[in-house]
C-alpha cells in the first residue's frame, strides 16, 4: 500500500519538473523542441549547394569554421510557403555530437512544460511520423507538436547521416 | 594528501615510449668495439628515466625489469665490463619486453610473456655478473683495496624515509625482501603502527656485498635524498673504520683552508637531534658537511628531522666512495655537499668530530665540483645531438593544437573578408587602412604557416625504427643488408607520420625478404653480398615522396602473371610492367614460394596500398628484374591543407585538388566527338579523354552551356584521365579541408570541404571518384 502511495507521489513529483522547449512555426503548425538540444538561432543565409542531395537538404554554410548541414523542415513536411526572407530563421541543434541547422518560419517563444502537460498523440499517417511525436501539449487556444528532434534529425529520413540506424 | 597518480599516467606511457626509442636508436648507434661513453651514458640516462617514473608510478614489474637493466649499463658505463654484441642483443629485447609492458599497462597489446621477461632478466643479469671476478683492481673502490679484509661480513646502517608512493604500495615490502636476499637484516626502527605508514626506517644489513648491491634500490624507494647508508666492520678491533676511506689524502686537511663556507661542525652524538636544527638553522647558502652522529637511540628524531627538513638542503647522503655517482644523478650537484656519516656503532667518534668534518668537506667539495662540472658538460655535448627533440619542446595535446589551426584559419577568413571590403571600397578607402590591411595579411600569412608547422614532424621519427627491423630480420633470414636512409628531415604532418609507419615497415620486410637475394646467390650474380635497402624522403611539388628500393632480384613479371592467371585474375601479356607490378596489391596475391613468418603469405600489400590512398597518397613499383626494385609512396604534405584550384560552374565554386590537375584548355567547336552518341571524347595531346561535364554530374544550371565557352580542365588521378568541363577557372588558393561527414554524410564526387575567403563554404571535388564515373560512363556507352 505505502509503496504504491510512494511510486505515485513520485510519479507526480516527476510530472511536476518542468523542461524549457522553444517552440517553433512551420507554416500555421507550432512545434516545440527540447531546448537543450538548440544551440543557436541565427538568420538565414544562402547555403552551398550539394549536388544530388535531397530537396530538403538546401546544402552546406560555414559556422565559425565548422561546416554545418542545412536542412528545410518545411519542405520536409510539405508545409507553409517556401520562401526566403530576412525573418527566415535558423535554429542551431545540437544533436548526437552534429551540428545540423534546421530551417524554420519563425521561432515563437521558449515555455515550460511539465510531463502532465504533454498529452500523448493519437496516431495518424502521413508526412510527419508518430514516431518522432512525444505528444501535444497546449496553452491558451495553442497547440503545440512536441517533437523528439533528436530521434528526427537521426533518422534515416532526414539522409543526415550516414548509418542512420531506422 | 593523495594524489591521484593515474591523471599522469599518460605522460608518463608518453615519456617512457620515448625513452624507449630513444634508447633503442643509441643502441644501435653504438660502436660496440669502441663505445661512446657519452651514448653509453645517454642509454643509462634513459633506463634510468623509466626506472624513476616507474617506481613513482608503481609500475613495479617496469621498474624491477629496467633496474637489472640498468645496473649492467650502469657497469659498462664505468668501464667495469666491456660492451659485447650479445650484450646489445639483449638490451634491445630487453627493450622489447619494456614496451610490451608499457602497452600491457595501457590496455592495449596482448599480456606481457612472463617467461620472456624472467629470461631476459636473467640473462642481464647473467651478463652484468659474469664478469665481476675479473674486475680489474682499480676500479675497486678504494675500501675494497685498501682493506684486504673487505672479504668479512660487512655491516650498513641504513636509515631511509620513504616516498608516499612506495610506502603506500609495495615498495618498502619488497626492498626489505630484497636486502633480506642480501644478508641478515635486522630492523632497528620503522615507522609507528602499520608498515604503510611513510616514516622513519632504520635497518641494519650485514652481508657480504657492497653496498652498490643495495643502494640503488633504497635511493628509489626513499624520498628525494632522504636515506643514508652507513657501513661499519663487524670485525671489533678496527675502532674507526670510516676514516679509513681517507687514509690516502693526507694533505686534505691544508686544502680545507681554503673553503670557508664549511665550517666543521662539533657535533656529539647525545644531541643528534640539535644538530639537525642547528644545521638547518645556519644552512643558508652553503653547507654545513653533517658529520651524522647518529647514535641509535636518538637518530629516530634526528634522522627524521633531517630528512623532512632538509629536502634540498642535503645531497643524497652516502659514504664518499659512491658519491661521484650520487652525484650525477643527484638533485643539486655543485651546492650541495655529500654528508659521509661515520658508521654509528663507531662510539669513538666523539672523540674528533672536526678532523672528521675537514676531512669529509674538503674531499667532499673537491669531488662535487669536478664532478658537478664535469656532468654539465657532458649533458650539454649529449643533449645537442641526442635529445635535441627533447629537450626544448613542450608536450601539448592535438586537440589544442587543432583548435589553434582552426581559429587562425577564422582569422586567415575574416581578414580575406576585410580586404574584400577594402578593395571593394576602392578609393574611398584611406591609405592607411589599406596599409594596414596589407599588412595584416602578410601575419596572417606568417601566422597561418607557423600554426601549421607545429603539427610538421620530420620523417625521422618514422625512418628511425627502421635499422632495428632491418637488423632484426637480416639476421633472421641470414641476409646480409645495409640500410641508407636520406631525407630525414623532411617535414610531415603528425598524423600522416603516425598512419605511414605500419605501411613502410611493410613495404621494407617485403623488400627484405623478397627483394634481396640471400649473399651467395648475390655473389653468383656478380653483386656485393651486402645487399642495400635506400630509404628516401624528398619533397616533390605539394607532395612528399618517400622511396623504399632495394637491389635485390626484382619483381618477376612472368611469375606474377602465372600466379595472377592461377588466381583467376583478368590478365594478359600485353600488360605493361607496371599494371603487371600492380598486381602485388590485389589483395590475397603472393608469388613467394614459401610462407615464412616474414610475408608472403599475400595478406599486406592490398592493406599497404590501401592504407596509403586512405591518407590521400599513392603508391608505385619500378623494378628490373635482376636490378632491383623501388616502391614509390607519394603522400600530401598534410591532411589539413590542399592546394586546390577554385573552378566555377553556374553559381557555385568548386575547389579541385591542384595536384591531379595536369592543364586546362578552351575546347574549340568540334573538339568534342561522340561515342554511340552518349559518352563524349576530346582529343588532348593524341589521347581521346572521357569528358566529363561537371554540370550534368551535379545538376547545376551552367552558365557555359556550349563547350566552346568553357573549359576543359585535364585531371589524372591515380593513372585515369578525363578532362572535366567546367564554366571557369576563378583562380587558385591554399585550402583548409574541412570534414563534411563531421555534421553530414559522404557525397558522391566530394572529398570535403572548405572556407573561402568570403566566408562561403566551397565543395572539394574527390577527383578519383569523378574519374572513376567518367570510366563507367564510358563502359557504359562503350
Amino acid at each position: 500500500m505505502e509503496a504504491i502511495t510512494q511510486s505515485g507521489t513520485a510519479v507526480a513529483e516527476e510530472d511536476l519538473v518542468a523542461s524549457e522547449y522553444l517552440t517553433f512555426t512551420l507554416g500555421s503548425e507550432e512545434y516545440a523542441i527540447d531546448i537543450l538540444k538548440v544551440q543557436e538561432i541565427r538568420g538565414y543565409e544562402q547555403p552551398t549547394l550539394i549536388a544530388n542531395s535531397p530537396s530538403f537538404i538546401k546544402g552546406v554554410i560555414n559556422l565559425r569554421g565548422i561546416i554545418v548541414p542545412i536542412v528545410d523542415l518545411r519542405i520536409k513536411f510539405n508545409l507553409g510557403k517556401i520562401e526566403y526572407t530576412p525573418f527566415t530563421v535558423v535554429i542551431i541543434l545540437n544533436i548526437a555530437g552534429r551540428v545540423i541547422g534546421a530551417v524554420v518560419d519563425s521561432v515563437s517563444d521558449v515555455m515550460s512544460l511539465t510531463r502532465s502537460q504533454i498529452r500523448p498523440a493519437p496516431d495518424f499517417s502521413g508526412n510527419f511520423d508518430t514516431k518522432y511525436i512525444i505528444g501535444l501539449a497546449s496553452q491558451d487556444s495553442r497547440m503545440m507538436i512536441v517533437t523528439d528532434i533528436e530521434r528526427l534529425m537521426s533518422s534515416a529520413d532526414m539522409e543526415l547521416i550516414d548509418s542512420a540506424t531506422e | 594528501m593523495a594524489i591521484d597518480m593515474s591523471q599522469f599516467y599518460q605522460v608518463f606511457f608518453d615519456e617512457s615510449a620515448e625513452h624507449l626509442a630513444a634508447m633503442e636508436g643509441l643502441l644501435l648507434d653504438l660502436d660496440i668495439e669502441n663505445p661512446d661513453s657519452e651514448q653509453l651514458n645517454a642509454i643509462f640516462r634513459a633506463a634510468h628515466s623509466i626506472k624513476g617514473s616507474a617506481g613513482t608510478f608503481g609500475f613495479t614489474d617496469l621498474a624491477e625489469t629496467t633496474h637489472i637493466l640498468e645496473n649492467l649499463l650502469d657497469r659498462i658505463r664505468k668501464q667495469e665490463l666491456g660492451l659485447r654484441a650479445d650484450m646489445v642483443d639483449a638490451f634491445l629485447e630487453c627493450g622489447d619486453r619494456l614496451r610490451e609492458m608499457l602497452e600491457a599497462h595501457q590496455g592495449r597489446g596482448e599480456a606481457v610473456d612472463q617467461a620472456a621477461v624472467e629470461s631476459i632478466c636473467a640473462r642481464l643479469r647473467d651478463l652484468s655478473t659474469d664478469r665481476q671476478p675479473e674486475l680489474p683492481d682499480q676500479a675497486k673502490l678504494a675500501p675494497e683495496s685498501l682493506t684486504p679484509s673487505s672479504l668479512d661480513k660487512r655491516v650498513f646502517d641504513i636509515q631511509f624515509v620513504p616516498t608516499e608512493v612506495s610506502a603506500k604500495g609495495d615498495g618498502v615490502t619488497s626492498l626489505l625482501d630484497e636486502l633480506r636476499s642480501l644478508g641478515q637484516l635486522e630492523i632497528l626502527s620503522q615507522p609507528a603502527g602499520d608498515i604503510h605508514n611513510v616514516g622513519y626506517w632504520q635497518v641494519r644489513l650485514i652481508s657480504d656485498l657492497g653496498q652498490e648491491a643495495f643502494a640503488d634500490q633504497i635511493d628509489f624507494i626513499a624520498e628525494n635524498g632522504a636515506w643514508r647508508v652507513v657501513e661499519g666492520k663487524l670485525s671489533a678491533g678496527d675502532s674507526d673504520p670510516a676514516f679509513g676511506f681517507f687514509d690516502d689524502s693526507p694533505g686534505v686537511p691544508d686544502e680545507n683552508q681554503s673553503y670557508g663556507f664549511f665550517a666543521p661542525l662539533d657535533a656529539s652524538p647525545d644531541v643528534g637531534g640539535a644538530v639537525a636544527k642547528e644545521v638547518e638553522d645556519e644552512g643558508f647558502g652553503f653547507f654545513e658537511p653533517l658529520p651524522a652522529t647518529t647514535a641509535p637511540q636518538v637518530t629516530p628524531e634526528g634522522g627524521n628531522g633531517e630528512a623532512e627538513d632538509g629536502y634540498g638542503f642535503f645531497a643524497p647522503l652516502a659514504p664518499p666512495e659512491k658519491a661521484p655517482e650520487v652525484l650525477e644523478e643527484g638533485d643539486g650537484f655543485g651546492f650541495f655537499v655529500p654528508v659521509p656519516a661515520p658508521a654509528a656503532s663507531a662510539a669513538p667518534l666523539v672523540i674528533m668530530p672536526s678532523p672528521v668534518a675537514a676531512l669529509d668537506s674538503s674531499s667532499a667539495a673537491a669531488v662535487p665540483e669536478k664532478s658537478a662540472v664535469e656532468s654539465r658538460t657532458r649533458a650539454a655535448k649529449t643533449a645537442a645531438p641526442a635529445a635535441a627533440a627533447g629537450d626544448s619542446s613542450i608536450r601539448v595535446s592535438i586537440e589544442k593544437v587543432d583548435q589553434l589551426i582552426n581559429l587562425v584559419g577564422e582569422l586567415v577568413i575574416t581578414q580575406a573578408m576585410l580586404l574584400q571590403t577594402a578593395t571593394q571600397m576602392q578609393e574611398s578607402a584611406p591609405e592607411r587602412l589599406v596599409n594596414g590591411l596589407a599588412q595584416l595579411e602578410r601575419n596572417t600569412r606568417d601566422l597561418q604557416e607557423s600554426v601549421m608547422s607545429i603539427r610538421m614532424m620530420p620523417i625521422s621519427f618514422v625512418f628511425s625504427r627502421f635499422p632495428r627491423v632491418v637488423r632484426d630480420l637480416s639476421g633472421k633470414l641470414g641476409k646480409q643488408v645495409e640500410l641508407k636512409t636520406s631525407g630525414e628531415t623532411t617535414e610531415l604532418d603528425k598524423s600522416l607520420i603516425e598512419r605511414i609507419a605500419d605501411p613502410l615497415t611493410h613495404l621494407i620486410r617485403n623488400s627484405l625478404d623478397h627483394g634481396i637475394e640471400l649473399p651467395d646467390k648475390r655473389i653468383a650474380a656478380g653483386k656485393n653480398p651486402v645487399g642495400t635497402i635506400t630509404l628516401k624522403a624528398y619533397h616533390q611539388g605539394g607532395n612528399i615522396v618517400i622511396e623504399v628500393g632495394d637491389d635485390g632480384g626484382g619483381l618477376p613479371r612472368n611469375k606474377i602473371l602465372a600466379k595472377a592467371r592461377e588466381r583467376g585474375f583478368q590478365v594478359s601479356d600485353q600488360m605493361t610492367d607496371s599494371e603487371v607490378f600492380n598486381l602485388i596489391f590485389e589483395a590475397g596475391f603472393s608469388t613467394a614460394d614459401q610462407v615464412t613468418d616474414v610475408s608472403g603469405r599475400g595478406v599486406g600489400m592490398d592493406v599497404v596500398r590501401r592504407n596509403i590512398q586512405s591518407m590521400g597518397g599513392r603508391v608505385e613499383i619500378e623494378s628490373m628484374l635482376g636490378v632491383g626494385t623501388r616502391m614509390t609512396v607519394r603522400l600530401p604534405l598534410t591532411l589539413a591543407i590542399l592546394d586546390g584550384m577554385s573552378i566555377a560552374v553556374g553559381d557555385q565554386t568548386y575547389i579541385l585538388p591542384l595536384s591531379y590537375v595536369i592543364e586546362s584548355f578552351q575546347p574549340r567547336t568540334g573538339d568534342i566527338k561522340t561515342l554511340s552518341n552518349q559518352a563524349r571524347v576530346i582529343q588532348v595531346r593524341g589521347e581521346y579523354l572521357p569528358v566529363v561535364v561537371l554540370h550534368e554530374l551535379f545538376n547545376i544550371k551552367p552558365k557555359a552551356s556550349d563547350f566552346t565557352q568553357g573549359i576543359m580542365v585535364v585531371i589524372d588521378a591515380d593513372g585515369i584521365k578525363a578532362a572535366l568541363f567546367v564554366d571557369a577557372l576563378v583562380g587558385q588558393h591554399q585550402v583548409v579541408i574541412k570534414s563534411l561527414e563531421a555534421n553530414y554524410r559522404r557525397v558522391q564526387g566530394i572529398s570535403g570541404a572548405t572556407i573561402m575567403g568570403d566566408g562561403h563554404v566551397a565543395l572539394i571535388l574527390d577527383v578519383s571518384a569523378i574519374a572513376g564515373m567518367a570510366k563507367t560512363s564510358m563502359q557504359k556507352a562503350g
